[in-house]
């Protein structure tokens, strides 16, 4: 079985049913994609199948022989991040970070096919990506942002809805 | 002073959008075996027999694992601080909540593992379970705890936290009327979008790397040393990047049992918990219990308040108390209130052990307050801000366990929280502060509770 991730091509030895998530992260050491709850449930282990966002521990990885895949090491690396990944750095958009990669991968399939900064509809290209910390407000703003086509200064922080320079940033 | 005031970019966040963050399950170490556990189906049951032979047998499996294998079986949470220990490791003759670990099983595939742990026989006898905190707290419950249903070791071995303040007698021969009412929230699972997870590497000097998700390294260290009877140096715990704990991450879940697995089998070994695993036996916020009945004046005085809390362990006491007593010094809320009756007791039952959650303790009790303050003010016909305001902590003001505030931010937090919902204030309260109480916000009965803030 041959998988091309993040631009190279793999030959895989292991059963085509098995989970993309298992073959990425236990075969190719490709661990950007997170196993949260291997029910597609969480979206933590979301990759780009060919630029839609999938759900890589219910994909058999046989499926996904002969398509583009897609992983969050694929995006950007530290020194030349993609304006998504810069907007989440820049909006406090990780706090522990789990969720992350999944969810950045959902926002750059929702920015590629022209989605805008509504917040509404982010939500939407969003839905069934869980955070459990931090209370999806600055993912949205870092999206709309990246949406936006927003440049950013990555040696400081957004000042979010409910903060103010005047106090410090203190809530 | 180049960071108060400053909007800093978080330390890790190029790490966390290149998926470059090292989480336990990203750690890769060639060999290593797989974890599963035995776990029980009962809430309450007797164990009657453990035959893990035909596991032992099968294919891929590198080492089962029983309660006879621990050194020191029952080490709790608490004992470092001299508190005896209830909690067995490993299930020996008794299960006590549905999921308590009965047998691990290492194996060469997680399926090998899953297959050797459905082999594994164990005996029961179902007992009777108890679910619910109040009936558990019930004289004439069934006993379902070796220490009876009541955790017996507080301070002078007392089996409650009591807290008498001022003269409660007073203050309610003195109300107006008293407001009673009953407040239960639920247990709360924590849900991190990582599960709780381990690997454990033999070392050639014998030492064991652990790489944990903790919240709790050093806590962890003790825990697992003391389980396995060893010296802290023979172990290096490896944390600090956790996906997700709210609390949930304190209890030492996994760590002790994956060392017995790599002492057993001479290999790398990990255990990561499924979700359902997460949901079904990792430990949640407690539920609770509690009865508040205030004493309190028509003009909104509150003179005293009688308090019953019944704080639900699940099966065993783990961190428990350490949540109760919190929760008994923060038990008037963010008021000052100068007769208090107040007991609580940790009550075991037969559910999920419980911990710590965002406030251990405390948000319970804040919730019980706020909303019987919500039913007094109804009751009263008064604001539901003002009658806030008006017994809000001040400055020399003393907490239940008389300790004078020097700074609380009661009246001010109030006061933002009137603007941000567009809720009229009277002028005197627009211009109320934390000064110290004076004149009419210094009524005869709050006099004898004002403390001195010298030395603080």
């Amino acid at each position: 079985m041959n998988l091309t991730v993040n631009g190279v091509a793999r030959e895989i030895d292991g059963s085509a049913l098995a989970p993309l998530l298992d073959v990425l992260r236990d075969e190719l050491g490709i661990t950007g994609p997170k196993a949260g709850c291997h029910q597609g449930g969480c979206g933590s282990c979301t990759v780009l199948v060919d630029g839609e966002p999938r759900r890589s521990c219910l994909v058999p990885a046989g499926y996904a022989e002969g398509t583009q895949i897609t992983t969050v090491e694929g995006m950007g690396p530290p020194e030349d991040l993609s304006p998504v990944q810069q907007a989440f750095v820049h909006y406090y958009a990780a706090q522990c970070g789990f969720c992350t990669s999944g969810m950045l991968l959902a926002a750059q399939a929702y920015i590629d096919r022209g989605g805008t900064d509504d917040p509404e509809a982010i939500q939407h290209a969003l839905a069934g990506h869980v955070c459990r910390c931090t209370g999806y407000s600055k993912i949205i703003d870092a999206i709309a942002a990246a949406a936006r086509g927003d440049s950013f200064d990555l040696t400081t922080t957004a000042v979010g809805k409910h903060t103010t320079m005047s106090n410090g940033g203190a809530a | 002073m180049k960071v108060v005031g400053a909007r800093i970019p978080r330390y890790d966040g190029v790490a966390h959008v290149t998926g470059r963050t090292t989480y336990v399950d990203d750690v890769r170490v060639p060999g290593t075996l797989w974890a599963k556990a035995c776990r029980s189906p009962h809430h309450h049951a007797a164990i009657t027999s453990i035959d893990t032979s035909k596991a032992e047998s099968m294919p891929g499996v590198h080492a089962v694992i029983t309660w006879k294998d621990v050194p020191l079986l029952e080490y709790g949470h608490l004992s470092a601080l001299g508190i005896p220990a209830d909690e067995p490791l490993l299930a020996r003759d008794e299960v006590r909540y549905l999921g308590q670990p009965i047998a691990l099983v290492a194996a060469a595939s997680e399926a090998q593992a899953a297959a050797a742990v459905d082999a594994i026989e164990v005996g029961f006898e179902e007992r009777p379970a108890l679910l619910d905190v109040r009936q558990a707290f019930d004289a004439d419950a069934p006993k379902i705890h070796q220490w009876g249903n009541w955790y017996p070791h507080f301070e002078n071995e007392m089996d409650r936290r009591q807290i008498r303040k001022g003269d409660i007698d007073w203050a309610f021969e003195n109300a107006d009327t008293i407001v009673q009412g009953v407040y239960r929230p639920a247990a709360i699972e924590h849900a991190p979008v990582e599960t709780q997870v381990c690997q454990v590497v033999p070392e050639p000097d014998g030492r064991l790397t652990i790489y944990s998700c903790t919240q709790a390294l050093y806590f962890s260290l003790g825990v697992v040393a003391a389980h396995l009877q060893q010296p802290l140096n023979r172990f290096k715990l490896v944390g600090g990047t956790t996906g997700g704990g709210f609390g949930g991450k304190v209890d030492t879940a996994t760590e002790t049992m994956t060392c017995l697995l790599v002492l057993k089998s001479g290999r790398p070994v990990k255990w990561r918990w499924t979700r359902e695993e997460e949901f079904l036996c990792s430990s949640t916020r407690a539920p609770w219990h509690m009865e508040l009945a205030t004493a309190v004046t028509k003009d909104g005085w509150i003179l005293g308040q009688k308090m019953l809390t019944l704080h639900d362990s699940g099966a065993y006491a783990r961190f428990s108390p350490y949540g109760l007593t919190k929760h008994s010094f923060h038990h008037t809320g963010a008021y000052s209130i100068p007769n208090l009756h107040f007991d609580g007791y940790v009550v075991f039952t037969n559910r999920t052990p419980t911990t710590a959650m965002r406030g251990f303790g405390v948000t319970s009790v804040s919730f019980a307050v706020e909303t019987h303050l919500n039913r007094i003010a109804n009751e009263l016909g008064i604001d539901q801000v003002e009658i806030r305001m008006k017994n809000a902590n001040r400055i020399g003001d003393t907490s239940p366990n008389g300790i004078a505030y020097t700074d609380p931010s009661t009246i001010d937090t109030l006061k933002a929280i009137a603007d941000a919902i567009g809720h009229e204030l009277p002028a005197d309260y627009r211009t109320m502060t934390n000064e110290p109480r004076a004149g009419e916000l210094l009524p005869e009965h709050l006099v004898s509770q004002v403390g001195s803030t010298e030395g603080h």
